[in-house]
């Protein structure tokens, strides 16, 4: 007894690590109504300023060098003192600054856009700036993983506490009463301060606030650098509590943080601090105590800890779900039509052999084009990528349900397929590929059984989603899959695997034929392996297709669209959600199998949220509620070709690629929610006109349309690229990047001037009814 | 004739706020009835109660002799007891054709596999649903997305999407607001043709003119509470229903107007 309340005692550090980052996501939720997914990356940032402003006096900006020349510079980072640490006081002062210019860099430059977006769109906001300060770290401060330092806290530890009989640090009980201290000033700024009521006069009812005279604008911009300012004291004063600094960390723990701060109900501070507390103290409890007893089995000892946070998310939303607080916004944009799949056959008869020869080239040489080495290898990231795609757009563009959780159900399948065809155990052999036991089952028959687990998985997730939705089955999923991570992918006594080890794939055959992804240079780039996942994503895009034409697809809208109206259609909507959720998880099980088919291994890391979220940011760019929008997410996607084209221009782009995600994340959400797929399925459909009917008129009209920017983007592609790259296979293939790009630019600008027509012309509209009042008059 | 739908002293009540008290109706078979009141009588939270979409306080309400307690939304409506909205809830993304279909078909819990191998297949309900649009004039637009039409548009594609669910009775939640008086009589005349089909008919209006001319048999509302009920001709010489629709001093509206405000959880 005494051990367990020491234990607890000890949780204490990181229960105000809790209590602080719960805070944060608190008072950013009341000022603008986001639940703030990228409250970690904020401290994880600020942290590592102080980190480098303390040790080495080096001052970061919060941005990176988007000149594309070597003359002309934008600075990234500044030395305060010739590489030398600076006085703490300072370097916290300069740290908090940081904190509070995200803040607002983050409210103008991403919320406010996004006040009246539909609620997938302000998760994707979040999630887009998570991703952007992610990238961002591991550009600046990737290198290496420094171990901070205790601040201003004491050090030294209790000897024996309170004569529990074991050691409790000064820091960690500093740092609880630090969160405490701070948790009442935060709660006097909401009960008492002018702009506190009126924030919470704003999130109760918006319009209200707008008549009272306050701005919801201004709010939401205190808010936010409050809340920025918060994740900039975890920042700063974490100290040794969490342990070294790595880029994903906070990030990580920021689901016992959204626990707590649903504890509190999104809205009480004291709750929520509270709340942070006792997880940290259950944590230790749960993690440190009770699996150090005899009695605790042994296969949950690894990931206890992450359950914790889960069940007390999935508790309170249980509980009280309908009665946290919604905000009474003005206005909410709803989510951009999911477009009825024309012509599926044509396309599958077009894209298929395209695809194949793209894949295959000519017979003799399995390299066309180049095809062969990377080209290969980044081939299939993009087809798997796709049809990870589809899962998400089964489950999010078509039935509105923001699920991070499927790169978890991908993992599953591929886990347990994994296992299943594993058929060794005989270590001492000198080379063992299937080094774990297990049945071996031939891999079509596993395959089939790990999707379905991945299934029966992915339904059991869909109950939470019958009482909640929107942004807080994101908050559900998303620590679904950390603590499904921890419990299974990284839990040896689970899965066998020792050491962080991999699960060695068998290539897969048809009828002896090898269509596995290893060459015969050892690499994962055989492009027989393009051929075969073609093959499936072609088959995944045919049943999403179908199932977005039949029966079931109008039940999607329809609950998407409106859960009132469905139900009074006689629709059963808990068991058309789960029905989608089974779906949604049988495509991500089959894209985790084809990755591990891809890789030829398969290893926790591949099915890391962080992973998820990327695929989930480039599937957005694409565009999440279509078929096409899925395969453009594919191409764009980090590893696939567009990557690949721009890794040959820049070998170090591949650094710029969650950056560059997170950026485009954002940007879609704000301008054109709808994703670049309705850009460019016109432009292909186009094509698939002139093809069938190759009118001379038609071929010409486009020739003057398009031709010009074709042959800029060539010649740009050509020699403006890259000009000292002379050989065949940059000649050809820079000319295609060249006018990719110019056309990916193009289709932005064409929206940004479409967004300002429509804009003009209510201003027109708003002159004129002006005028006629004055006239009236 | 049986009652198709009757109810006892149904009552809901929001906190101490009786939108409802004591209603009895009854709706007899291949007649329509019509349910008329002023603004904030509680006419839609007596929709919304018999449709499972608010929870009734006390009382019942019986549909085909069934007692309607416990039976969910979608329950009720595959019964055969279908609504539509004053706010029309189309699903926007679907086809007006779709929107139509969706309410109309049967689904299984195979249905999704057979989706994957014939997604266009035929689920034996577009008669019903070309009748609907046909009735209403809507066949030309079948193809366009609902977002895409005009309010009066709408309108008629919410009602046609409740006649496609082949109910027993349908229930109209304002169908004429909005409407002009040519497009209001047309409704009505629609109306009467509906009723021809087998389909009894509720009709839920503050507009006196459209519910005076068509209907059968009718109850007036008003503060929650049944004020009246007989046949137009009755109910047009009925002193609580002059009072309560032309008797009313401008201080009396605004009194109704707050309680509508009240009910729905305005400041």
């Amino acid at each position: 007894m005494k051990e367990a309340l020491l234990y607890s005692i000890m949780g204490l550090g990181a229960g105000g690590f809790f209590a602080l980052m719960a805070m944060g996501i608190v008072t950013a939720y009341k000022g603008s109504g986001v639940i703030n997914f990228s409250h970690g990356a904020i401290a994880m940032y600020v942290a590592f300023q102080f980190f480098y402003l303390r040790n080495e006096g080096i001052f970061h900006f919060p941005w990176f060098d988007i000149l594309p020349t070597k003359t002309l510079n934008l600075p990234v980072r500044m030395s305060l003192n010739n590489g030398v640490g600076i006085n703490v006081w300072f370097a916290m002062l300069l740290s908090m600054a940081t904190a509070l210019l995200l803040g607002a860099g983050i409210h103008y430059l991403v919320f406010k856009p996004l006040r009246n977006a539909a609620p997938l769109g302000k998760v994707i906001g979040a999630i887009g700036v998570m991703t952007y300060l992610l990238g961002l770290a591991s550009l600046q401060f990737g290198a290496i993983i420094p171990n901070p330092e205790a601040v201003l806290f004491p050090r030294g530890t209790f000897k024996n506490f309170l004569g529990l009989g074991g050691q409790v640090s000064h820091e960690s009980l500093a740092f609880a009463g630090l969160a405490i201290v701070i948790g009442a000033g935060v709660w006097w700024f909401y009960k008492s301060s002018r702009a506190g009521l009126a924030t919470r006069a704003a999130a109760g009812n918006e319009k209200g606030a707008v008549l009272l005279g306050y701005s919801p604008d201004r709010l939401a911009l205190y808010n936010w650098m409050l809340a920025a300012a918060l994740a900039g004291v975890v920042g700063i004063f974490s100290g040794t509590i969490t342990g070294s600094l790595g880029v994903g960390k906070f990030t990580g723990l920021i689901v016992p943080a959204l626990g707590a701060a649903l504890i509190g109900g999104m809205s009480s501070i004291p709750l929520a601090v509270a709340g942070g507390l006792i997880i940290g103290m259950l944590q230790n409890f749960t993690g440190t105590w009770m699996t150090s007893q005899s009695w605790f089995p042994t296969w949950g000892q690894s990931g206890i800890r992450e359950a914790v946070p889960l069940i007390i998310i999935v508790l309170v939303l249980f509980t009280r779900g309908k009665s946290l607080p919604v905000r009474g916004n003005i206005e909410e944009k709803r989510l951009p039509l999911a477009p009825y799949p024309k012509r599926v056959g044509i396309y599958v008869a077009v894209f298929v052999p395209l695809g194949f020869v793209f894949a295959a080239g000519l017979p003799g040489d399995w390299g066309w084009a180049g095809l062969t080495g990377p080209w290969g290898f980044h081939f299939s990231v993009t087809l798997v990528a796709a049809m990870f795609g589809l899962s998400m757009v089964l489950l999010s563009g078509y039935v509105g349900q923001i699920s991070l959780v499927q790169i978890t159900l991908s993992g599953i399948a591929a886990f347990v397929t994994a296992r299943l065809v594993s058929k060794g155990g005989n270590r001492s052999a000198e080379f063992d590929p299937f080094a774990v036991e297990g049945p071996g089952w031939p891999w079509p028959l596993a395959s089939i059984v790990g999707v379905a687990v991945a299934v029966i998985v992915g339904m059991l997730l869909a109950i939470p989603a019958l009482r909640i939705r929107g942004v807080q089955l994101a908050v559900v999923t998303i620590a679904a899959s950390i603590s499904i991570y921890t419990l299974y992918f990284e839990n040896s006594e689970l899965t066998a695997l020792q050491g962080g080890s991999a699960y060695i794939f068998p290539a897969p055959t048809f009828f002896g034929v090898n269509m596995g992804s290893t060459s015969s240079s050892g690499l994962t780039d055989s492009p027989r392996f393009a051929l075969f996942a073609l093959v499936v994503l072609a088959g995944l895009c045919v049943f999403v297709a179908n199932i977005r034409r039949g029966s079931s697809g109008r039940r999607f809208l329809a609950v998407r669209a409106n859960e009132r109206a469905a139900a009074s259609a006689g629709i059963d909507v808990p068991k058309t959600k789960i029905l989608a959720f089974g779906l949604a998880s049988a495509i991500a099980g089959v894209a985790g199998i084809m990755t591990a088919y891809q890789i030829g291994q398969t290893a926790a890391t591949s099915y890391e949220y962080g992973i998820g979220l990327s695929a989930l940011a480039f599937l957005y760019l694409g565009g999440i509620t279509s078929i096409n929008g899925a395969i453009l997410g594919g191409i764009i996607a980090g590893g696939g070709i567009v990557a690949y084209f721009g890794t040959w221009h820049s070998p170090g782009l591949f650094n710029y690629t969650a950056i560059m995600g997170g950026l485009g994340m954002i940007l879609t959400a704000i301008i054109h929610p709808a994703g670049q797929a309705s850009i460019f399925q016109p432009l292909v459909q186009h094509l698939g006109g002139w093809l069938m009917k190759a009118r001379g008129t038609a071929w010409l009209n486009s020739l003057k349309r398009y031709g010009p920017f074709i042959v800029l983007g060539a010649i740009w592609g050509v020699i403006g690229i890259n000009p000292w790259r002379t050989d065949d296979y940059s000649r050809f293939w820079m000319a295609l990047t060249g006018v990719f790009l110019v056309f990916f630019v193009r289709s932005i600008v064409v929206q940004i001037r479409a967004a300002r027509a429509v804009k003009a012309a209510q201003d027109a509209e708003l002159k004129k009814f002006l005028a006629e009042m004055e006239a009236a008059k | 004739m049986s009652a198709l739908l009757e109810t006892y002293d149904l009552t809901v009540s929001y906190g101490g706020l009786h939108a409802n008290s004591n209603v009895n109706i009854k709706v007899e078979k291949g007649k329509l009835t019509g349910l008329i009141g002023p603004n904030g009588a509680g006419k839609t939270t007596f929709i919304d109660a018999i449709t499972g979409f608010t929870n009734v306080s006390s009382g019942r309400a019986e549909f085909c002799g069934q007692d309607l307690v416990g039976s969910s939304p979608a329950e009720r409506s595959r019964s055969g007891l279908v609504r539509t909205f004053q706010s029309l809830e189309l699903f926007e993304d679907l086809t007006v054709w779709d929107n139509l279909i969706v309410m109309a078909e049967t689904t299984h819990w195979w249905s999704f596999l057979a989706d994957i191998i014939r997604p266009r297949r035929k689920v034996g309900v577009e008669d019903q649903a070309e009748w609907a649009l046909e009735l209403l004039g809507l066949t030309d637009l079948k193809d366009r997305l609902t977002l895409d039409l005009s309010h009066g548009q709408r309108k008629l594609v919410s009602v046609a999407r409740g006649l496609a669910a082949r109910p027993e009775l349908l229930l109209l939640d304002e169908p004429a607001a909005g409407l002009d008086t040519v497009e209001s009589q047309q409704l009505g005349s629609h109306l009467r043709e509906i009723l021809n089909r087998d389909i009894t008919l509720f009709l839920i209006d503050h507009d006196m003119g459209l519910v005076l001319s068509v209907c059968d048999y009718i109850y007036v509302l008003d503060f929650g509470k049944i004020i009246a009920e007989g046949t137009p001709e009755e109910v047009r010489k009925n002193p609580e229903v002059i009072k309560a629709y032309l008797g009313e001093t401008a201080g009396e509206i605004q009194a109704q107007e707050g309680a509508a405000a009240r009910q729905q959880g305005g400041i």
